[in-house]
Parts: structure tokens; sequence; C-alpha cells
């Protein structure tokens, strides 16, 4: 029995620490230019394939590094204190999908790929009219010969512009399935959407007889199997980010005078913080509890994904309202980080849906354990 | 991951904003197994001993199990917790619910600051639950500024002779033993000037007057006038003026309990408990009583997992407190907020005296065994111990470092505070 992390872990989260913040750019994001049009990306990507990330929890026998989702907590804390602009989400959401779901073949001829370096995906499972679980059939396949054929319509796919390729959920008569087409395939149209988190890139695709390889093992979880782990993902994003904005902010109250003091003196500012630091601290140890409960197939882990992700959204956001509150006015402006962390916080906080639709999960799981125990 | 196991640890930690320090192995977040070597001895003596005796708990070691022999078994967190899970498995009522001043905070003083005498004196009774004991710190000037406490001792031969008022004593008129404190030291700055003592409360010129409060139950807590109150000076608790740093220890503990997610203080139900009455009843159908029922079973679940990692950083020989500050500062609401839902869900019947619309699962509550007494009582959960302005004060300024208030008395002489000349002054 032991809580807390080990060596191994926090050694992780330093090097990730001591990278990310070496590497990761914000400026160029701060510029007025970035307001106009979308920031040119940097080696960023290629530095961390390089080191290895995208393959960090694909299983060894895909050729990953096969470790656990502590050790993927460690990178993506550290990920989401930076902002990090990069495809590492996109391209995990996708790894999963094909964990999730591919043969044999495709995990072997994929995941070693990806886990190389080789190869960058994409997951599309939202649907335009705002569907984040791919329910609504925008996409659907249709057989043709042994082969698959899509179309339709996705959208809010994180990164799909440096995907090589994408897994698409579409509707095969009225039954969600999981395929993958190349991005640079004929009929695949991805447009980059207007999305105010200028951190991130976020897609549309349209299909138009777009060829496609099922994968072949989905079934009425695989997509919760996928939405546990992205919700621990953006969990522990936002609680990065919440300890950054709070870090800070409270630097900037301890420096910032007004009427003779620095601001962090005044009881409503220094209460404020207080209260966050308070919800932050519990935000990250609910990421660590999903992280190990994922890892363990932990009865309690489907829950524990939803609790994370709906307490670190609502710590980050109003972590991030704050902290432009306590800046002022000057917390306003597009040059400071404020607005980027409050942006991303928004993000996380939308999509894959809402604080009250993981709530509502929760309480589904509950009832049905009260009814099992009755 | 249970209440209790959280509860179970009478600890002082240190708090890492982030993640906690270690040199342990994997992080896992079992419970030591059923068939631990240790659980199962626990679990024979208890099966050997149906229904022990308070003294008889107390002598096996299991009232007190993280003190040193002969009071405890120096239990690191875990075998803790494996007593605690056993106590409740055998339905045994744990003597921290009959005695708690001297079984969680203020004993353990004792072993620090206490002579081997005051030890041998008061610690069997009290940890056999033989002789209650109650606090004596808050006074009507001073609850929050404990600092700034009246009551003085002055010196007379081999005794104190003790003036003063108290309030908000749970257990007085039932106690035993007081442990209390007081200015031995009146020119000194106020902190400084402040030592503990032991006293007995059938003493000649104690009076203890129950206090009703708005719950209109049982009268909870009571005022204490102490008139010309005698008390051998070997009963003091450590040095003269070290009772400030003493009563930090000892507020800090007694923290670390009270920030369990139950209704009341850490006890009492939680959202498990909410939550299934709400669907007993069908009432989790309603969406916004439903969102909210589920937030606050996620953030039960959060502050078991928060006092988990503390227990663990205190296995890892982490010193000191600031975790418990954080813990009440976030279990107090939440519990408000269990019993205001509750009460909200059972519509206007809530409104009836001690009508429970609710059901609650079997389950020893404790005190705040209903609905409707954590509700009533609600309001004194963000104030005992700590109220939230001063926790919140606390946070900010020793865990995130930011500036001070200021109190200009502090460092005066206590009894030059409030003197004509230094009023005009301000």
């Amino acid at each position: 029995m032991d809580f807390t992390l080990s060596d191994e872990h926090l050694a992780l989260q330093d090097s990730a620490r001591n990278f990310l913040t070496k590497e990761v750019k914000l400026e160029p994001y701060l510029r007025t230019e970035a307001n106009e049009q979308p920031v040119a990306r940097d080696g960023l990507w290629p530095s961390i394939q390089a080191l290895g990330w995208p393959g960090l929890v694909v299983p060894e026998a895909y050729g990953g590094l096969g470790m656990d989702y502590l050790d993927l907590v460690m990178i993506v804390s550290e990920m989401g204190r930076t902002l990090a602009p990069s495809p590492f989400f996109g391209n995990l959401a996708g790894t999963w999908a094909i964990e999730r779901c591919g043969s044999e073949d495709q995990k072997q001829a994929l995941l070693a790929q990806v886990a190389a370096g080789e190869l960058t995906l994409a997951l599309a499972v939202a649907d335009p009219n705002g569907d984040v679980n791919g329910q609504s059939s925008a996409a659907r396949a249709t057989a043709s010969g042994d082969q698959w054929k899509l179309n339709g319509k996705k959208s809010f796919v994180v990164e799909a512009g440096s995907a090589d390729k994408i897994v698409v959920v579409a509707d095969i008569d009225g039954q969600q399935a999981f395929f993958v087409v190349d991005a640079k395939a004929e009929g695949v149209h991805i447009e980059r959407l207007d999305w105010r988190d200028i951190t991130r890139e976020v897609n549309s695709i349209t299909l138009t007889d777009v060829a496609a390889e099922r994968l072949p093992h989905s079934d009425a979880d695989s997509w919760l199997w996928i939405r546990d782990r992205l919700y621990l993902v953006l969990a522990a994003e936002s609680t990065g980010g919440a300890e950054q904005s709070l870090a800070e902010t409270v630097a900037y109250a301890k420096e910032r005078v007004a009427f003779g003091r620095p601001i962090g003196f005044y009881q409503s500012i220094k209460h404020d913080l207080a209260e966050l630091a308070g919800g932050i601290e519990l935000a990250g140890a609910g990421v660590q509890f999903a992280a190990w409960a994922l890892s363990e197939n932990h009865p309690d882990a489907r829950k524990a994904a939803a609790i994370a992700q709906s307490y670190a959204s609502e710590q980050y956001s109003a972590m991030t309202f704050r902290s432009i509150q306590v800046f002022g006015a000057i917390g306003f402006t597009w040059e400071m980080h404020n607005h980027l962390y409050y942006k991303r916080a928004r993000a996380n906080a939308e999509l894959l849906g809402p604080p009250c639709d993981q709530r509502e999960q929760l309480i589904c799981m509950l009832e049905a354990e009260h009814r099992a125990a009755a | 991951m249970t209440t209790r196991a959280a509860g179970a640890v009478d600890a002082i930690y240190r708090l890492q904003v982030g993640f906690g320090l270690t040199g342990r192995n994997e992080m896992d977040f079992n419970l030591p197994a059923e068939d631990d070597a240790r659980r199962l001895e626990v679990r024979r003596w208890f099966e050997e001993n149906p229904n022990p005796t308070y003294d008889q708990l107390a002598k096996q070691g299991y009232t007190v199990p993280h003190w040193p022999a002969p009071w405890g078994l120096s239990a690191d967190p875990e075998l803790q917790l494996i007593i605690d899970d056993e106590f409740e498995r055998a339905g045994v009522k744990h003597p921290m619910k009959i005695n708690p001043i001297a079984v969680n905070q203020c004993g353990q003083s004792l072993l620090n600051y206490g002579t081997e005498e005051l030890r041998q004196r008061f610690l069997p009774p009290g940890l056999a639950c033989e002789e209650l004991w109650t606090m004596l710190f808050s006074e009507p000037s001073g609850g929050s500024d404990l600092g700034a406490l009246r009551t003085q001792a002055r010196r007379d031969g081999d005794d104190y002779i003790i003036n003063g008022q108290k309030i908000w004593n749970s257990l007085a008129h039932k106690a035993h033993v007081g442990v209390i404190l007081v200015r031995t030291d009146p020119t000194a700055p106020k902190h400084r000037g402040l030592s503990m003592f032991l006293i007995d409360m059938k003493s000649p010129g104690i009076e203890v007057r129950p206090i009703l409060d708005m719950s209109g139950h049982e009268p909870e807590y009571n005022e204490v006038f102490l008139t010309d109150v005698r008390v051998p000076a070997s009963q003091r608790v450590g040095e003269e003026g070290q009772g400030w740093q003493i009563v930090v220890e000892q507020l800090q503990t007694e923290r670390m309990k009270i920030a369990n997610p139950g209704a009341m203080w850490g006890y009492g139900p939680t959202a498990h408990e909410l939550v299934y009455g709400l669907i007993e009843t069908g009432k989790i159908k309603d969406p916004l009583i439903r969102d909210e029922a589920a937030g606050l079973y996620a953030e039960g679940e959060l502050l078991r997992l928060l006092g988990a990692r503390n227990l663990s950083a205190r296995m890892n020989g982490k010193p000191a407190g600031l975790e418990a500050n954080l813990g009440k500062m976030i279990a107090s609401p939440h519990g408000q907020r269990l019993s205001t839902l509750a009460k909200r869900a059972e519509g206007v019947a809530g409104m009836l005296r001690d009508d429970e619309e609710l059901p609650l699962p079997m389950h020893d509550y404790g005190m705040f065994d209903t609905w409707d007494y954590c509700y009533w009582f609600g309001p004194a959960a963000t104030l005992g111990v700590g109220t939230q302005e001063v926790l919140k004060n606390t946070i900010s300024e020793r865990l995130l470092g930011l500036p001070r208030d200021l109190d200009p008395t502090a460092k005066m002489p206590f009894n030059e505070i409030g003197r004509p000349e230094l009023k005009a002054a301000s």
C-alpha cells in the first residue's frame, strides 16, 4: 500500500519538465500575428517523437515502451503545464483506438510505426453537430466488395492536420464502427477550424468515397474504453495547466503593488488562491488514482476517470478565470499567458463533453451498482 | 478506500503541492490484504475478545497504536489502518469516539511534553475512557485569535491559581480532566506567555454551564468559569511559555481527523450514503439534484484520496501539518453541501424537526447520525477547529508564501495591548 509516486515516476516527471520548459516556446502565440493566422509549428513534435513518448504506453509486443498510465500522466501533466503545442493528444487518441479495436496485423503494423516516431495518428469521433461521442451517424461506411468506403463529415478532430493516418468513427447501419484512412487519400478533405485555443490544431474532415480499412474488434465498450483514457489525459493536462496558472498568479500577487502592499496581502485575493490551491491538489489526487486504476483494470477505473475529468476541468476553468482577475486588466491582453491557459481550460471542458456529462455518467454507474447490490 | 481508513491516522504531514515524496515502491491504492499476517493477528485478538473493555483495548495497544510502547505499538500507518478496519469489522466502538480529546490530540502531547508522572497519572484512565477529557482553549474574547486569551494562572507555592473563562468546550459537563491553555506571563508577547495544564474538573471554583445551540439538540458545548482554581505545578504540561507550541500541534492533529468526507467534521454520513438515499427515494431523478449529488460524490472520493496520499507521505517520514488545513478547508464546506442537498431533497417536510426522509444504510455514524442533525449543526463545521478564513490565511501565507496579515499586537507585551496611548497613536 503506497499512495505516493515512485522515484522512477518523479524522475520521469523531472526529465519531462526540464525538456518541455526548454523546448516549448509560447511567445509566437502571444504576438498579434497569432490572432490572424495559425502559428507555424516548430520542431517540438519531432523532438517528442525522438524521445519515444508516442510509444510510452504502446505495449512492448507492438514495439512500444509498455509503460503504465502513471508514467503517462507524468509526461502529460508537464505538457499541460507548458501547453506544448503538438499533435501528442491527437496521436495518442488514434493510437488507443487501434490498440483497442485493431486486428493483430494492424496493431503490429501501425503501433510499431507510431512508437518509432514514423507515423502520426488522429482520431475523428465527434460529429459536426457537436455530438462528441460519435453517435449521430454523420459519417457512414458502406461495404464495397471486401473494402469499405466512408462518406460524410467529422469535426472537432484534434490535430488531423499533422496526421498521416486518421482513425474515423463511422456508422454501419446504425452501429458505431472504427476505420483507418490515409490522411492524404482521395476524397479526404481536411480543414483547419478557427479554434480559439490556438495552441492546438482542431479540424473538420469531409469524406467522399474514401477507401478505408476497418478495425475489426470494436464493440459497445470500445469508445468508452478509449474515452476513459482520453478523460485521464485531459484531466492530467488540465491539472498541470492549473498548477502553472496558480504558480504564475501567486508570483504576480507577490510582486504587484497596490495601496502600499503586494496585492497578495489582501484577503480577497489570497483566500481565493488558497481555495484554488486546495481544489487543484484534489484534482491531482484524482488524476493519480485514475491513472493507477486504469493501469490495474480496477473495477472503479471508469468512475475514477469521470471523476478526474469533471473535477480537473472545473478547477482549471476556475483557476484560469481567477488568474485573469488577479492580474487585472493586463491579464486580459493577448500578449500575456493568461488567455492561452484560459482557452485551453475551456476547450478541455468541452472537447469530450462538459463536466455535467461526466457527472451524469457517474450517477448512472452508481445507479447500476445500486441495482446490482439490491 | 473508506472513510475510516483515511481517518485512521493521527499524524502530522508536510504538504507538497503537486506530488508527494517517496522512496518506496510502486504506487498502490490497495489496502493491506485480507490474508496479511498483521491483519490476521489483530482479527484473531478481536475474535478471542469479542466484547473488549476500553481498558483491555488500551493495554493491547489498539487504542493508540501509533504511539510508542507502553501505550501503543509504534504502528506505521498501514498497521493503523488494519487495526481501524478490524475494529469496524468486529463491531467494536473505537475509544476515539468516547474520549477523543485524550485519545486523539491532547493525550499525545504528554508523550513529548509531559513528565513521566503526568503520563502515568493521566494516560491510563484517559485511554481506558474512565476519565473523560475536555479542551479548555477558546474564550469569549477570542476564538480565532486564541493567542489573545485572557485566563491567567498565577504561581502560588507548589500550585498555580487560575482565573478566567472558557467557552465552546465539548464534554465539559461530563469531563474529569480539563486540558487548559492559560497565560502565565502577561509581560511576554501574547503567544509567548502561554502554558498548558491538566486540571481536575471537579476542583472547587469550576462552574460549567451548557450552551444551547441552534440545532436545539442536547447541548454539545459549554462555558466554563474558573474562579481561584488551584492546580498543582506538577500538572503543567511542558515548560512555562510552551503552551502555544503544544496547542498548535494539537490543532494540526485534530484537523487531520476532520478532513474526511463526512457531513459534519468528517463524521456522519458521506456522499455515498446521500446517493444511496436519493436513489432509494427516487429523488435522484431530479436533474439538478442528480448533478449536485454526482459532484459531491466526486469530491468526497477525492478527499479520501487526499487523505490516503497524506497517509503515505507520513509513512515516508514527512513531518508536519499544512495538509490538515487544506483538507479541512475543503472537507468542512463539503459536509455542509451534503446535508444541504439532503435537506433540499426532503422538500418542505425537511423543515419538520428530526424528520428523516432519506434512508441511511445501517452503520454507526457516531454523534452525527441523522441528516437533520448534520444540517442544523452544519454552520458550525466552518467555525470550529479553524474557521475558513483562518485556514485560508494559513494556507495562502504558509503554503503559497503570500504576504502575511498583520497583527500589530503580536510583538508587544500582552499587558500593554489596548493601552490608551497606543490607541491614540493608531
